[in-house]
């Protein structure tokens, strides 16, 4: 791993197009200042991580898992909110 | 464009009704395009349907419905990409998992669609949400099937 030294205010930049900044340092406690393209993510690693876990496992979600899931709707107070999506077709799960 | 998947067999999905990701979602980065289906057994639920992995689908709901106040703060950049400038130009819905028997809605992490350039993008959004919130269900547990 590339280790830099840096001060508050000072920055680094990786390729032509992100700027990090050190915004602050109080403690053990830095604020970062990113630049970045728009259609670069830019995450808390641990947040990442744990989304990532979350999707692989709602990945392996089965349809017969999910029964029961329209009783469980706040029908009542939905506000009218439509029904998720205008989607395409009708599927039958086998 | 026909596509063999796990759960529903073989179906066939319009050009037009694929929604891209152009950074895949975190943990399932190589799926980009996605269909979104609606389950006829149950007007709650749609499935986003990877296209190029028949064994990988989400089971999404628009949050609303299941909890009325959920209010989805998301920071401009990441909509960005997406084309739009707040969220009523999207269609928002969340990531059904489960932990144990009960079934948990991802809130944190919603997936916004806009629906006219058929892009997506899995968001994190803003303020302290759970990547569990547990469905409370007011009915007996489900039956077992033998």
């Amino acid at each position: 791993m590339l280790v830099l030294s840096r001060q508050r205010d000072e920055s680094i930049m990786i390729g032509d197009n992100i700027v990090i900044t050190i915004v602050d340092i109080r403690g053990d406690k830095v604020r970062l200042g990113i630049n970045a393209p728009a259609e670069i993510p830019v995450h808390r690693q641990e947040v990442y991580e744990a989304i990532q876990r979350e999707n692989l496992r709602a990945s392996r979600l089965a349809p017969s898992d999910t029964q029961g899931i329209g009783r469980m709707a706040n029908r009542g107070t939905s506000n009218g909110q439509p029904t998720p999506p205008p989607a395409g077709r009708g599927i039958e799960p086998r | 464009m026909r596509i063999t998947t796990t759960r529903f067999g073989r179906i066939d999905v319009d050009g037009s009704d694929i929604i891209t990701f152009h950074s895949g979602l975190p943990g399932l980065e190589g799926c980009r395009e996605w269909a979104l289906l609606a389950d006829s057994s149950n007007d709650a639920l749609g499935w986003l349907q990877c296209t190029t992995r028949g064994d990988v689908a989400l089971a999404v709901v628009s949050p609303r419905r299941f909890v009325p106040d959920y209010s989805v703060r998301i920071p401009r950049s990441e909509l960005t990409p997406l084309a739009i400038d707040d969220l009523h130009q999207a269609q928002v819905v969340v990531v059904v998992g489960r932990t144990g028997k009960k079934l948990t809605l991802n809130l944190k992490a919603p997936i916004v669609i806009n629906l006219e350039a058929r892009t997506g993008r899995q968001v994190v959004a803003s303020g302290d949400l759970p990547l569990q919130f547990v469905l409370c269900s007011e009915q007996p547990p489900l039956k077992k099937s033998a």
